[in-house]
């Protein structure tokens, strides 16, 4: 063997000229090993895969004269993307390719963007100079962003359109949710535009809780939140047992008394068990507040609190003095202040105490609070931020209590810790923290969301969306959200609005909720007597809502008040409402409006005019329209309802005057009752 | 045998053409002289001792250490002057610059990787080097000033190494670059001014990477490149290659050794 090798070396490298040769024939092979793997490179691989399968397509000939060989790149400077993705992936353009399956062949689905507009890499991340599918693909040492997953890829949207947007409702949702579920309470997330995003769930003031609610219902209520509502927003923060109750006493002992938020009552409720039911009906209280029913299914809104186990919560003399004044105990409730009557209160007040659930404060049994329990419960509400959400007496809103999100998009993945088994990526370590804070630290103070799988990755992709690149994007490309307006109107209709609470379901100026519909131009759009008689007895329009406008019980005086006002102010420049008449058309008209109505533009599938006959029921109801909006509004509605109200449903059929003028007419005609009750109300 | 001596006489002719003599001056023929003076009369040539002892050139002599040092070192120069055509030594691009010839530069990677792995080879080569000569004692008299200069040359060599280290401009590069200038700033009295002398700045970012570049790329090999002249000219002024057996003090003791061996012997 030793000799072998012996002589093998001799031949080899016996003298130096042979020496020299082998040497020199080493060093070609190992100089031709580079452009060996330049030419045995993946690119070039896919490339070739991608022209046999074409090959026997019928659309080979144009698939074949949209190929281009060799490296492919989009480059945005601006973007500072270099995206080589089109390498490999070929075939992206090519709508005809829709039946492949085969990655990396498969045609991109149809987004609102040009592929060369933004590249790859600004949506899915990735590594868009990489010519590999490891190194293109996967986080590497060199390069920490994995390819996006595709249930997060909404965030990428994100980052350029700062507001709601139609194709991206996992997007909207988590935005949503940072603010209705507090998020931002603790976590200072501050927007690309500058602005710091607001919280939207109203937590609740503790400084008064004594007055409204039992130490044993709050015990019960830390201890497990969604025990209580199901829907509850507050987080589960784990408590022990000594902790709810030293928490429970020092919230008691800390609360100081409203004057008249507790009343005794000495009206008596109806007599009929059913007349409470009926009243929490008539005042579409359910608009807000849900109630679980017997099947465990949610029935009502979400701007209130849930109501399922209310009687275990309130105080009665509170309940009464909240249901007569809810601004009492807190001017700035979303709840309206409805004009009830004692007899009402007291009705309405038996009903909802009836709502209780025997199992809930059953073993609750706490002893009087020591001070030094007080003492300790106070700490405690210093320790877990409770006033970073809640006002309470003597404890200060702690600022920077959580880490700031503001660009946890682009959180670098070596700056965080794993748990053991879990996907190094960030979207999983985000997700993760989300659905169990304290699985990475007995210590933390996050508490326990009651979320759903759904919940989490909306939440998720809105955090993802708040990421270095929406910062660094240049302007021309930003879609800034629509800016909340801080409109209040003024004097004393303004103040009757702000104690109604129109601003909770109504929005007027770009300030309000989306519950019921824009009033912006309400003073142009309907008539002064139809507007005076739905506020004091408001009928429903829309039939298939459940959320309807409340009953306030307002008087002639408010009511005059409330209707002058918007009907002045509520104007929009578009529509004079004095510039056609409402009645006095011919029967021509008419009759052609009626032809058009059922004919060539066949309304009557949204709409419902003839109740026996129509089962429209997405758009609101016109059997009285007549009498309800101006002939001015309806035939600028009809010629284009987009810009009277942007984002309404009702499409815009590009009327021509004449049409639109006719069919104004035949809907004007149908007026409440007969004609002569018409002329009588006018009267 | 015959074509050989064609090919030596065509070899010949083309000596003893005009342009040839014109740049090459020691003419033909191969006597001691002639041969001595193509050393001697050629640039690149004259650093080296006109003549050597066949003994010096076996392996066992030097381990080849410089010379192998010298050819990383032009391995160095050769590769980085094509990666010099790829990259800008500004913070935007630089990363990208390196990503480009990762994926999309005809053979970058191979180019690049030449050039970090020589970096590394040198670095090694020129300790092994200084080994074996502390070992062997060639620092002695008269070559101390020689072994001083190899003292700055390894000093370049790392400076180069380090000074190259930033140029890929990733987070390894960056927080190296951090530490070794914090490093820096540790010298008494003067730290901080020769920590912001060095980034040209107080922290690393587009100043130091554009310091680091010109050092790495211009400064720091033309310094290398005179001081490895120095170096090759003092070898020949000092008397060559070390050799133990062919030192004066050797050859002393041994003339002593054997006249006090005789002296005995009588």
């Amino acid at each position: 063997m030793k000799e072998k090798l012996t002589s093998l070396w001799q031949k080899l490298f016996g003298d130096s000229v042979r020496a020299f040769g082998v040497v020199s024939c080493l060093f070609l092979v190992s100089l031709a090993i580079a452009p060996a793997k330049n030419h045995f490179s993946e690119w070039r691989h896919y490339q070739h895969g991608y022209l046999k399968m074409i090959r026997n397509r019928s659309d080979a000939a144009t698939l074949q004269r949209h190929f281009e060989g060799g490296i492919q790149q989009i480059w945005l400077p601006d973007l500072g993307v270099v995206d080589r993705c089109t390498s490999c992936h070929v075939g992206l353009k090519e709508a005809s390719l829709n039946d492949v399956s085969q990655q990396p062949f498969r045609p991109h689905p149809v987004i609102p963007h040009k592929l060369g507009q933004f590249g790859c890499t600004v949506c899915h991340r990735g590594q868009g100079a990489a010519t590999t599918v490891a190194e293109a693909h996967n986080s590497t040492l060199a390069w920490e962003q994995p390819i996006l997953p595709a249930k997060y890829i909404e965030s990428s949207c994100g980052e350029c359109h700062r507001g709601t947007l139609a194709g991206t409702p996992q997007l909207n949702q988590g935005r949503s949710m940072l603010s209705r579920y507090g998020c931002v309470h603790c976590h200072t997330v501050k927007l690309p535009d500058g602005k710091i995003m607001k919280a939207a769930d109203d937590p609740p003031s503790l400084s008064h809780i004594a007055d409204k609610t039992t130490r044993e219902w709050i015990y019960a209520w830390l201890k497990d939140p969604q025990a209580y509502a199901a829907t509850a927003t507050m987080p589960n923060f784990k408590l022990s047992d000594d902790d709810a109750r030293d928490i429970s006493a020092f919230l008691i002992a800390n609360s100081t008394t409203v004057p008249e938020d507790t009343i005794a009552l000495s009206a008596k409720a109806a007599a009929d068990p059913t007349a409470g039911a009926t009243l929490y009906g008539e005042s579409f209280c359910a608009s807000c507040h849900a109630v679980q029913n017997a099947a465990g299914n949610l029935v009502g809104g979400n701007v209130g609190p849930e109501l399922t186990r209310v009687g275990n919560k309130v105080k009665p003399e509170w309940l009464q003095a909240w249901l007569r004044n809810p601004r009492i105990y807190n001017p700035e409730t979303a709840m309206p202040h409805y004009r009830f009557n004692d007899a009402q209160v007291a009705t309405l007040t038996g009903f909802l105490l009836a709502k209780t659930d025997s199992d809930l404060l059953n073993n609750v049994h706490l002893e009087a609070a020591t001070p030094e329990q007080v003492e300790h419960g106070k700490r405690l509400v210093a320790d877990y931020g409770c006033a970073s959400c809640h006002e309470i007496t003597g404890i200060k809103k702690p600022e920077n209590f959580a880490p700031e999100l503001s660009r946890i998009g682009s959180k670098p993945v070596t700056q965080l810790v794993f748990l053991r088994g879990m996907q190094h990526t960030l979207p999983d370590y985000i997700a993760t923290k989300i659905k169990q804070p304290r699985s990475f630290g007995q210590n933390l103070k996050m508490p326990q969301y009651a979320f759903t799988v759904a919940q989490i990755d909306s939440l998720t992709t809105a955090l993802l969306a708040l990421n270095d690149r929406s910062f660094t994007l240049p302007p021309s490309l930003t879609v800034a959200a629509k800016a909340e307006s801080d409109y209040q109107p003024a004097g004393k209709a303004g103040k009757l609005m702000t104690d109604l609470a129109c601003f909770s379901c109504h929005r007027i100026n770009g300030h309000g909720g989306d519950m019921a519909p824009d009033l912006t131009w309400e003073g142009s759009s309907v008539q002064r007597q139809w507007l005076m008689e739905f506020l004091k007895n408001p009928n429903t329009l829309r039939p298939a809502l459940i959320r309807r406008m409340p009953k306030f019980n307002l008087t002639d005086s408010e009511a005059n008040e409330l209707t002058d006002y918007i009907m002045t102010v509520y104007q929009s420049p578009a529509v004079d409402r004095d510039s056609m008449p409402l009645s006095g058309y011919s029967q021509g008209q008419v009759e052609l409006g009626k032809q058009l109505y059922y004919g060539k533009y066949a309304c009557q599938g949204c709409h419902i005019l003839d109740t026996k006959m129509d089962k429209g029921y997405v758009g609101p109801t016109l059997t009285r329209v007549g009498s309800r909006l101006t002939a001015a509004w309806v035939f600028q509605w009809m010629k284009n309802p987009q810009a009277l109200r942007p984002g309404t449903l009702e499409p815009n059929r590009a009327m021509s005057d004449e049409d639109a003028r006719a069919l104004t007419a035949f809907l004007i005609s149908q007026k409440v009752g007969s004609k002569s009750e018409v002329a009588k109300a006018k009267r | 045998m015959a074509t050989v001596k064609t090919a030596d006489r065509y070899f010949d002719d083309l000596r003893s053409t005009r342009v040839w003599r014109s740049v090459f001056r020691s003419g033909t023929g191969s006597s001691t002289l002639h041969r001595a003076l193509a050393i001697q009369q050629n640039v690149f040539l004259h650093l080296f001792s006109t003549k050597v002892r066949t003994r010096m050139l076996s392996v066992s002599a030097t381990w080849y250490l410089g010379t192998l040092t010298l050819g990383t070192f032009l391995i160095l120069v050769a590769t980085g002057i094509p990666l010099m055509l790829y990259y800008h030594p500004s913070a935007p691009q630089a990363y990208a610059d390196t990503k480009d010839l990762q994926f999309v530069v005809s053979s970058g990677m191979f180019l690049r990787n030449l050039h970090r792995w020589s970096a590394h080879a040198m670095v090694f080569l020129v300790f092994a080097h200084m080994f074996k000569v502390f070992y062997r004692g060639a620092y002695r008299t008269p070559r101390e000033f020689n072994w001083v200069i190899g003292v700055v040359l390894l000093l370049i060599t790392l400076l180069l190494s380090y000074t190259g280290y930033l140029l890929p401009w990733d987070q390894l590069a960056y927080w190296a670059i951090t530490v070794g200038s914090n490093i820096a700033s540790a010298v008494p009295v003067m730290g901080n001014k020769i920590h912001f002398l060095l980034l040209g700045g107080n922290a690393v970012n587009a100043n130091a990477l554009l310091r680091f570049y010109v050092l790495h790329c211009m400064i720091l090999p033309l310094t290398a490149i005179f001081f490895i002249a120095i170096h090759f000219w003092r070898i020949r002024k000092d008397g060559g290659l070390y050799s133990h057996a062919s030192e004066p003090a050797t050859l002393r003791a041994k003339a002593t050794s054997s006249s006090t061996t005789a002296t005995e012997g009588q």
